[in-house]
């Protein structure tokens, strides 16, 4: 009966979903395709982000070479980019789902949490939280007297060239808010019912979670962990604001390095080169989870 | 093993929706219901300037860089200048450093610049040199910048192939700011105005081990790789900006061991602590001003700054940079910053004559008070020295005391400068040294491959 | 007191002796920030353990609102909550719009655009900056709010893919249910779906405003007049690493500048705790 209703309303349906695409079709043909376009552009051209559009000279694949076989630096980003994406998205990931699990609860006192937890998200990128965790990860700071009252080695975590990118992954880490509440979000939408059905057949904790949180929360996961691996290998004003790339570029991040590039060394050519082997880097990564989510990724509502 | 389990869940989850109301929203949807398709949202009418009085005003376009006491400062004077010429309108912009530069690149892509803007030494080569900053030397001869009362040592700085390009806002030199407190206590002179390096260096040493704490900050920065080989009469860069400027490396490979002999002996914040407490953070929280060490290298201006953070309990003396043995003075007379009139505007002679204003007009420097750096105006000068507080008086006496020693000020850094710094000079050069991943003479000569290298594309 | 509700009260301690000890260690920080605003400015970076201030001084307060030249922070704030509260209805409401076609209406090109909108997040924004600018230039768009909401008719990637992520764990029995009830595309949408995925909607707002108040990239770029800033573009006016900077503003500005996020975060989260069991169903 559900097929013959779909075949009735197929050509309804192409309508409808350009009627429900249209705005962002719009948008996206009207704004953003073109500087994207320009930007492919750019990355074969010998282009200044000082000069006027005409002024752009065609140079072939000359940026590319220089920076696959010429600029030690790039290397050096990359490497720093996936290391702090390795680390730093997992441990995030995992701070969020086990708070959100901890906090979806009918204690008292949850709401409160949740916002305390929070907050640090919301403080976001600005130059506070840059001067503040400078503070905190001081040589007098937050981070080194907690680690003197355990009777540990103190250090210069900033500017230690095997540590100074742990601050900032220990940023992204304390800043887990936003996935946090999207896995709440998602826990909210799994329905009671399943787990009270679960209890009478006797499943423990351990086994609800397994068999009911896990699948049904998915599709969450997914996207938290597609968006977070995007944001990640993008991540930029951590570093912008705090280690500026210091020491021996080993927080040198990919995207500070485009930005470095474009904005400081006026050499918008070369960064949009860069910029688009990451948008390859981050499409390859991003279909091979994609191709893997059948596998894992469970929907109620399945794709035809 | 999941879906099974799942299916059965969710047939369970219909029939309880069924029950439960679920019903009830579905049938809500039974009469033809045709919701009105979503009106975007008007987006907020754009706040218009208000129309000039009468008519024919010329309009100018202004943006700077700076804080908070600097936009104050400069609001006033632009308000001030619009009172007395009402026939000029005078619109403005301003963001703190890295915002303004990300800004005025757009506006140069985009044929958007405002008619006046801020620009920084080190970028005035590359601008005039892509003609997005234009020559007021006409204005200069034409009257409409006044610069009778103005030094040609005082414009040098904004000068790019002979041609002005850009007006001196203030004057500054290179200091070594030293608590005279601790230099009394460990029982040592200030240091003399010609004191070398080797000077330098018995001192930091007493001073590390009489006063128990730092001796000195900020020498990891590029400013003293280039005084070090103008003091030798040459320069890190070669005088067309196409290669590097100085035959040998020992003099600064000498200064890079010199560095590594006092992180050792912990005279100096090590290059570790420097970057992790002191990098890129404004004076008033580096270690001169919070009382953590006795010297600090620093632009003049800034000494004010250090002073007030500092307290009235401590004073903060100046003294030029050390010379090599044998050199001349390491120190030269540079603009903190400067106002260029760009190519986009439609009013040049207005704009330079509000820069003629800036430079030349006693109640407008009475508001601006010296922020920028020492006026580069003999009367502006003298009719300021009365009112000055103790650090501005040091700042202003320390000018004119260098500017009798100080070397001529060498050609702007030459477009790839930005680059080189810190791209190559901090991390490859610095940190490598300092964190003993190299020698100071392959850092040397890896410098002096890549300067050699980047500025190879400035040859015509 | 019976052995359950014994064992509840001691599970209950132990929960809010975890979760508590936590949070504090999570929000030291901000508390430091906060503490750090009420410091008199000399104090900020001489003592910058202590939580307690000296004295507590609001001049920094007083000093930081008094913007530049005359333009106080109020006319900040008006600017941000116009921008803010006019970017989060648009951006929340079509990207609910945009996910519901992509993730239940079958169409051709579907997977095609779906790529695309993916693809439109992979571009470091660096790079697009500049044409952009250009574009919105020969659009005489400066100085308005055009460039910086127009685009968002479209949606914001991040929350269409979400959204579709949510209307995917809806069963589409439901839609069939109501299609067979007489209900359209558009009645499906507006009474099935939004209702179901309100909880990701309040989440989005949550987000999108948080985000487009702190942006300050698009108003910086795109909003010459000091008159039109916004709060956290103001905010970034104040520190110059090279001249006299008055911290102790900076910090009371920075800790203002959360209030209103912190505000709506509260105001909001309400609607996060009603879930799909009790709003959409029971309710």
């Amino acid at each position: 009966m559900a097929s013959s209703i779909r075949k009735k309303n197929f050509k309804q349906n192409n309508w409808m979903g350009y009627f429900f695409i249209g705005p962002w079709l719009l948008a996206f043909l009207a704004f953003t395709l073109l500087p994207m376009a320009a930007s492919l552009y750019f990355a074969f051209n010998d282009y200044s982000s000082l000069d006027s559009l005409d002024k752009a000279r065609w140079i072939g694949l000359q940026n590319f070479e220089r920076m696959f076989f010429n600029d030690n630096k790039y290397w050096k980003s990359v490497g720093a980019t996936l290391y702090y994406v390795i680390f730093a998205i997992p441990l995030r990931l995992t701070m969020a789902l086990g708070l959100a699990m901890l906090l979806n609860t009918g204690r008292n006192g949850v709401s409160f949490y949740r916002a305390a937890f929070y907050a640090p998200s919301i403080v976001g990128g600005s130059i506070a939280v840059a001067v503040m965790w400078r503070q905190v990860f001081g040589t007098e700071g937050l981070f080194n007297a907690a680690i003197r009252l355990l009777g540990l080695p103190t250090r210069t975590w900033l500017g230690d060239p095997d540590y100074a990118i742990w601050t900032l992954i220990a940023l992204a880490v304390w800043q887990f808010g936003s996935p946090m509440l999207i896995f709440l979000a998602g826990l909210k939408q799994i329905p009671t019912e399943f787990y009270e059905a679960a209890s009478i057949d006797g499943a423990n904790g351990v086994r609800k979670f397994i068999s009911i949180t896990l699948p049904l929360l998915s599709p969450v996961i997914f996207f938290n962990l597609i968006m977070q691996m995007i944001s990640g290998l993008m991540v930029f004003t951590q570093a912008f604001i705090i280690t500026g790339g210091a020491p021996l570029d080993t927080t040198l991040f990919y995207a500070l390095y485009i930005y470095r590039r474009a904005f400081e060394n006026f050499q918008m050519g070369y960064a949009s080169a860069m910029a688009w082997v990451l948008l390859i880097i981050i499409a390859v990564f991003a279909t091979i989870v994609f191709k893997t989510s059948n596998q894992w990724v469970y929907y109620e509502s399945k794709e035809e | 093993m999941l879906a099974p389990k799942s299916k059965l869940s969710r047939r369970k989850f219909l029939q309880a929706a069924a029950i439960t109301g679920g019903s009830a929203l579905l049938a809500a949807c039974a009469p033809a219901a045709t919701p009105a398709p979503a009106k975007p949202a008007e987006p907020a009418k754009p706040a218009a300037p208000a129309a000039p009085a009468g008519g024919k005003a010329t309009e100018l376009r202004m943006a700077w860089w700076g804080s908070q006491d600097r936009h104050d400062r400069t609001i006033k004077v632009i308000d001030l200048y619009m009172k007395k010429n009402p026939n000029v309108k005078i619109t403005y912009e301003f963001a703190g450093f890295a915002d303004h530069l990300t800004k005025m690149t757009t506006q140069a892509a985009g044929n958007q610049l405002p008619d006046i803007m801020q620009q920084d030494y080190a970028w005035i080569a590359e601008w005039a040199g892509r003609g997005l900053i234009i020559p007021l030397d006409n204005f200069a001869s034409s009257g409409a910048l006044n610069f009778k009362d103005v030094s040609e040592d005082f414009l040098k700085g904004g000068r790019v192939g002979g041609k002005l390009v850009a007006v001196n806002l203030g004057s500054n030199s290179q200091c070594f700011s030293c608590d005279q407190g601790d230099f009394e206590k460990t029982g040592l002179a200030l240091p003399k105005d010609d004191w070398t390096w080797d000077d330098f260096e018995k001192t930091s040493m007493t001073i590390k081990e009489k006063a128990g704490k730092w001796a000195v900050h900020g020498l990891y920065g590029e400013q003293l790789w280039k005084s070090l080989y103008l003091s030798l009469g040459e320069w890190s860069y070669a005088t067309d900006g196409t290669a590097i400027g100085y035959k040998d490396d020992a003099p600064f490979v000498n200064y890079l061991k010199m560095l590594l002999r006092l992180q050792k002996a912990n005279a100096i914040p090590s290059r570790s602590e420097d970057l992790a407490s002191f990098d890129g953070k404004s004076v008033e929280q580096q270690p001169l001003a919070v009382g953590k060490a006795a010297m600090d290298s620093h632009w003049s201006n800034q000494v004010v700054a250090v002073q007030k953070a500092a307290g009235d309990s401590r004073t903060i003396k100046m003294v030029p940079l050390p010379r090599p043995a044998g050199g001349k003075s390491s120190n030269y007379i540079k603009p903190s910053q400067f106002f260029s009139v760009t190519r986009d505007s439609k009013a040049p002679e207005e704009a330079a004559k509000f820069i003629d204003f800036f430079t030349n007009d006693i109640e407008a420097n009475d508001i601006l008070f010296a922020e920028r750096g020492v006026p580069i105006a003999g009367k502006v000068r003298e009719a300021m020295i009365p009112k000055l507080g103790k650090a501005q008086k040091e700042m202003f006496d320390y000018v004119a005391r260098v500017s009798k020693i100080a070397e001529p000020i060498r050609p702007a850094d030459p477009p790839g400068h930005a680059d080189l710094v810190k791209n190559v000079f901090n991390p490859q050069v610095i940190d490598a040294v300092m964190f003993e991943k190299a020698k100071p003479e392959d850092a040397a000569a890896l410098l002096r491959k890549e300067v050699n290298a980047v500025l190879a594309k400035n040859k015509k | 007191m019976t052995i359950k509700q014994r064992r509840e009260l001691v599970s209950s301690i132990i929960y809010h002796l975890f979760v508590g000890f936590f949070c504090l260690l999570m929000i030291y920080p901000l508390l430091w920030l906060f503490s750090s605003s009420l410091k008199p400015s000399a104090e900020v970076f001489r003592d910058t353990t202590s939580l307690i201030p000296s004295r507590l001084s609001f001049e920094n307060y007083t000093n930081g609102w008094a913007g530049f030249g005359g333009i106080t922070f109020s006319t900040f704030y008006l600017n941000s909550f116009i921008y803010t509260s006019l970017a989060v209805v648009i951006t929340v409401f079509f990207s609910a719009m945009v996910a519901y076609g992509f993730s239940r209406i079958q169409f051709t090109g579907r997977k095609f655009w779906f790529a695309c909108m993916i693809t439109t997040l992979m571009l470091p924004v660096q790079v697009v900056i500049i044409p952009q600018y250009i574009m919105f230039s020969n659009l005489k768009w400066l100085n308005t709010l055009y460039p910086l909401l127009l685009p968002r008719i479209g949606g914001q990637a991040f929350f269409i893919f979400m959204f579709m992520q949510f209307i995917r764990g809806i069963p589409k029995e439901l839609d069939e249910a109501a299609e067979i009830d007489g209900c359209g595309k558009i009645g499906i949408f507006f009474r099935i779906i939004l209702p179901l995925i309100v909880p990701a909607m309040v989440t989005a707002a949550i987000f999108s405003f948080y985000w487009t108040w702190e942006d300050f990239l698009s108003p910086l770029i795109y909003l010459n007049s000091p008159k039109l800033y916004t709060v956290s573009l103001a905010l970034r006016s104040f520190a110059d690493p090279s001249a006299n900077t008055d911290w102790g503003a900076i910090f009371a500005m920075s800790a203002l500048s959360l209030v209103p996020v912190f505000i709506i975060f509260i105001f909001f989260q309400r609607y996060l705790v009603q879930g799909i069991s009790t709003t959409g169903l029971k309710g």
